[in-house]
């Protein structure tokens, strides 16, 4: 490893690269029969920040006989070492090279890494296309919210776990172990794969596409393989495995903190998340269990902070109550609490100020759109009223700056509801003046980003607005922003393009990902290392025009090329969703007791799960 | 409040932390620990954990020191056997002393640095050639280096003062520099920048980079190793 002391001092941040962090779980290799290497797409700050990191690697590792070590996308720097000086990629806890794994199992959190993953096997010396590996190669799986639409991978991945990975994951390491002991190669290997629930190979289904282009059909090519690939879940979130003794890293990442989860899926229905649907039904964790989980977490991290994680932290039954106890009993030893994802209404604000020991400065709330006929279209149950309100008590209660998140391209939108979003920035901004924050400190920030239709939701049928469209619409916002206090930030509309295109991609987005590789696109995600051009360059070479990805309207009744896989929301409702959305009309939050009938509890014979209180 | 002075090694994957996150580190593994950590008031309290002299990231550390304060007095043994178990790996203890309340901060006392610099010759040399190539670089009446200061502007300095002493041998084709620096707030001297000086002068057939140890930090009066008097 003397190479490694060598090249790590030329680096950034060379504690991403060194592994031996408090609780990271070194197995001896030789006594391992099964050697997984667990694959984030994207740097250590970023990958070690992902609770589902420590969920997979904490499962893996506490089973006899089979071992995960944990990789990261290599920083550019990093990169350009390791191939002038001939350093494949290795996994942190035994620093072995990728390719002396028996799989590699990556993590699909946001589109823009697909390039990463490219370029993580490209380094890791494994052939890039699925066909073009052999008995010699690990196995490449993938999982993690974007397998909802696995397509534009489907030439890359052998095996996508789709849906949540607690007990996905024993059921393909005890199917991987069986294939060890009877010496199953790799076609039979996948073949019975495929008949598990929730495991999907592209390999195993082909497609075939109208003469317009679009998706005819996607069918099994195997008998008994089945036609719909059904996501995984987890019953009672009380029982299933969490860990308790995550890895601490040594250098900061981006949540650096104990994450508790409190609740898994969300009730509210807002049209245009993801999340929204492919976690449902809500399950809510018991209090009880909150605390004990908090308190082993505690001792074994020695972290200043509990962070309670959810999609909606505020709509847990017993927020209040968890949070009050969690301080009474880690206050002491200087442990705080923090609530993300907090509604924008006066409960959360109450509820932030009383469990804050470090008040932060500034308080985030999503109003989305700017006008309630458009907060009605997506279904975003917040109305404007509620925010002025909040905004005005936060400002009161000696808050000085807020955020406001805003979505631009929205469906249906007009400048009626862009010119809402600069009066609702403006009122804010009114209310902190009045409320006598200093004119130095009152900062009210708008942060736009672009609509991007996903698959799997009530808008997944709607194009993405044109890249002129939305800079037209940024223009317009940015000159009627500017005011002393108001901070206007916006995303690069050809990086939401880029997300569009893939989120509603298909398999023939394969080529286009080859040739991004092969034009040096890495690290897309990342603004400084975006590079339109080369995007482009791909798209030509490949021979596919990302435009009509990204723009396409898909009728109702016309396949989509993620069909196949089954959230257990029915098709039904969610066309009935895009309808009411375009009519205006408002769904109800599953948890005030009216069933939106979105079908998974009939589906899966399971209810959501409440907390109570 | 008490505090105890902590001496310990910073090696392996540890060596690769940078100052501002060994503070982190410190602060959990007492946690971990369950040590009673004393916090500063005000509004953003934090732990009253302080360090000797900055060690530079990648540069590995045989002998570091860490003041911590905790609220409870607890015997030195005992604090000694309740972190070992919690720190990760490569930040080791060896000695655990409470300190007076009166003796100065570990800032404040460093003077100088013990070093070791090892790397690979690209051809075989001769104990004598190495041996001549230190005197000569000891016995320049300067030693001018070019830094940055906070503005960018380069400024020349003369680290030669900072230098109390160089030597030389040989290990096969390795080459075991070993150095004692100024160190502190004053006349400070980078052993990398002692380094590359020597090279340059030497013209020494270095192949690929030196790899850093500390040895040791000293205060000036009692020219000894903090833990040892």
């Amino acid at each position: 490893m003397e190479l490694f002391h060598q090249i790590l001092p030329q680096v950034q941040k060379p504690a991403r690269y060194t592994g031996g962090e408090w609780n990271a779980v070194n197995k001896d290799w030789d006594e391992a029969v099964l050697k997984v290497a667990f694959c984030f797409p994207d740097v250590y700050e970023v990958g070690m920040s992902w609770l589902g990191l420590q969920i997979i690697y904490g499962i893996v590792n506490r089973r006899a006989g089979i071992l995960m070590e944990r990789v990261f996308a290599p920083w550019v720097d990093m990169e350009e070492k390791m191939r002038e000086s001939g350093l494949a990629l290795f996994a942190l806890e035994s620093r072995r090279p990728v390719c002396d794994f028996d799989v590699c199992a990556f993590t699909l959190q946001y589109e823009m890494s697909y390039s990463n993953i490219l370029n993580m096997l490209d380094l890791s010396g494994i052939p890039l296309k699925s066909e073009q590996r052999n008995e010699e190669h690990p196995l490449v799986i993938a999982g993690g919210p974007c397998a909802f639409n696995p397509e534009p991978l489907a030439d890359i991945i052998d095996l996508f776990v789709i849906g949540e990975g607690e007990e996905a994951i024993n059921d393909f390491l005890d199917l991987c172990l069986e294939a060890k002991r009877r010496k199953l190669g790799r076609k039979d290997f996948l073949l019975k794969a495929a008949c598990i629930q929730g495991f999907y190979v592209p390999s195993l289904y082909c497609v075939s596409y109208r003469a317009d282009g679009a998706v005819q059909k996607i069918s099994p090519l195997e008998e008994n393989i089945p036609e719909k690939i059904t996501k995984r879940y987890v019953q009672d979130l009380d029982r299933v495995f969490y860990p308790d003794r995550p890895v601490v890293p040594t250098t900061s990442v981006v949540h650096d903190r104990i994450m508790v989860e409190i609740m898994r899926g969300c009730s509210r229905g807002c049209r245009f998340c993801q999340a929204g649907i492919i976690y449902r039904p809500v399950r809510e964790k018991k209090p009880e269990k909150i605390l004990e989980q908090a308190s082993k977490l505690v001792k074994n991290t020695g972290y200043e902070e509990i962070s309670l994680a959810s999609l909606s932290t505020s709509d847990y039954s017993r927020v209040q109550e968890v949070a009050r106890s969690l301080l009474d009993q880690h206050s002491g030893s200087g442990v705080g609490v923090s609530l993300p994802s907090l509604r924008a209404d006066n409960f959360s604000l109450e509820l932030a100020q009383e469990v804050q020991r470090v008040r932060r400065s500034s308080l985030t709330f999503a109003p989305e759109a700017g006008t309630q006929r458009l907060r009605d279209v997506i279904n975003k149950g917040i109305t404007g009223d509620d925010l002025l309100e909040t905004a005005g008590a936060a400002f009161k209660k000696g808050w000085h700056a807020i955020k406001l998140y805003f979505m631009i391209g929205l469906p249906t939108e007009t400048k009626e509801d862009l010119d809402g979003i600069v009066m609702l920035a403006k009122s804010v901004l009114a209310l902190g003046r009045e409320a006598g924050v200093p004119r130095g400190r009152l900062r009210v920030t708008v942060s736009v980003s672009s609509f991007v239709p996903k698959a799997q939701t009530p808008f997944q049928w709607e194009p993405q607005a044109t890249q002129d469209e939305l800079k037209k619409k940024q223009a317009y916002l940015a000159e009627r922003l500017r005011q002393r206090g108001l901070v206007y930030n916006y995303h690069d509309p050809g990086m939401s393009f880029m997300e569009a295109v893939f989120a509603r991609g298909d398999r023939r987005l394969g080529a286009v990902l080859l040739k991004a590789f092969e034009v040096g696109c890495k690290f897309d995600g990342w603004s400084e290392q975006f590079h339109w051009d080369n995007w482009q360059k791909a798209f030509k070479l490949a021979g596919v025009d990302p435009a009509s990805y990204a723009y396409r309207r898909f009728k109702h009744d016309v396949s989509l090329p993620w069909g196949h896989i089954d959230t257990g929301v029915c098709g039904e409702f969610l066309k009935d969703e895009h309808r009411r959305a375009l009519a205006g009309i408002t769904t109800g939050d599953c948890r005030a007791g009216a069933c939106p009938g979105c079908g998974v509890c009939s589906a899966f014979e399971i209810r959501p799960v409440y907390a109570g209180g | 409040m008490p505090r105890y002075r902590i001496l310990y090694t910073k090696v392996g994957p540890a060596r690769y932390i940078s100052h501002l996150d060994l503070l982190r580190t410190f602060e959990r593994a007492a946690r971990r620990a369950g040590l009673p950590l004393a916090f500063t008031r005000g509004f953003n309290p934090h732990p009253k954990i302080a360090f000797a002299a900055p060690l530079g990231v990648g540069i590995a550390g045989e002998a570091e020191y860490t003041d911590l304060e905790l609220d409870v007095a607890m015997p030195e043994t005992e604090v000694f056997r309740t972190l070992s178990g919690k720190l990760p790996r490569g930040i080791g203890l060896i000695n655990v002393k409470m300190v007076p309340d009166k003796a100065p901060s570990l800032m404040a006392a460093v003077e100088r640095a013990t070093y070791r610099a090892e790397a690979k010759l690209a051809r075989q040399l001769s104990a004598e050639e190495i041996n001549n190539a230190i005197n000569v670089f000891m016995e320049m009446p300067e030693i001018t280096v070019e830094r940055k200061n906070k503005s960018g502007k380069i400024k020349k300095h003369d680290i030669r003062p900072g230098i109390f002493s160089m030597s030389a041998r040989l290990n096969n084709s390795t080459i075991i520099i070993e150095a004692d620096l100024k160190t502190g707030s004053s006349g400070n001297v980078r052993l990398e920048e002692a380094l590359v000086a020597f090279v340059k002068n030497s013209r020494l057939p270095i192949r690929g980079e030196f790899i850093l140890y500390r040895t040791g930090i000293y205060s000036a009066e009692e020219k000894g190793k903090f833990g040892d008097k």
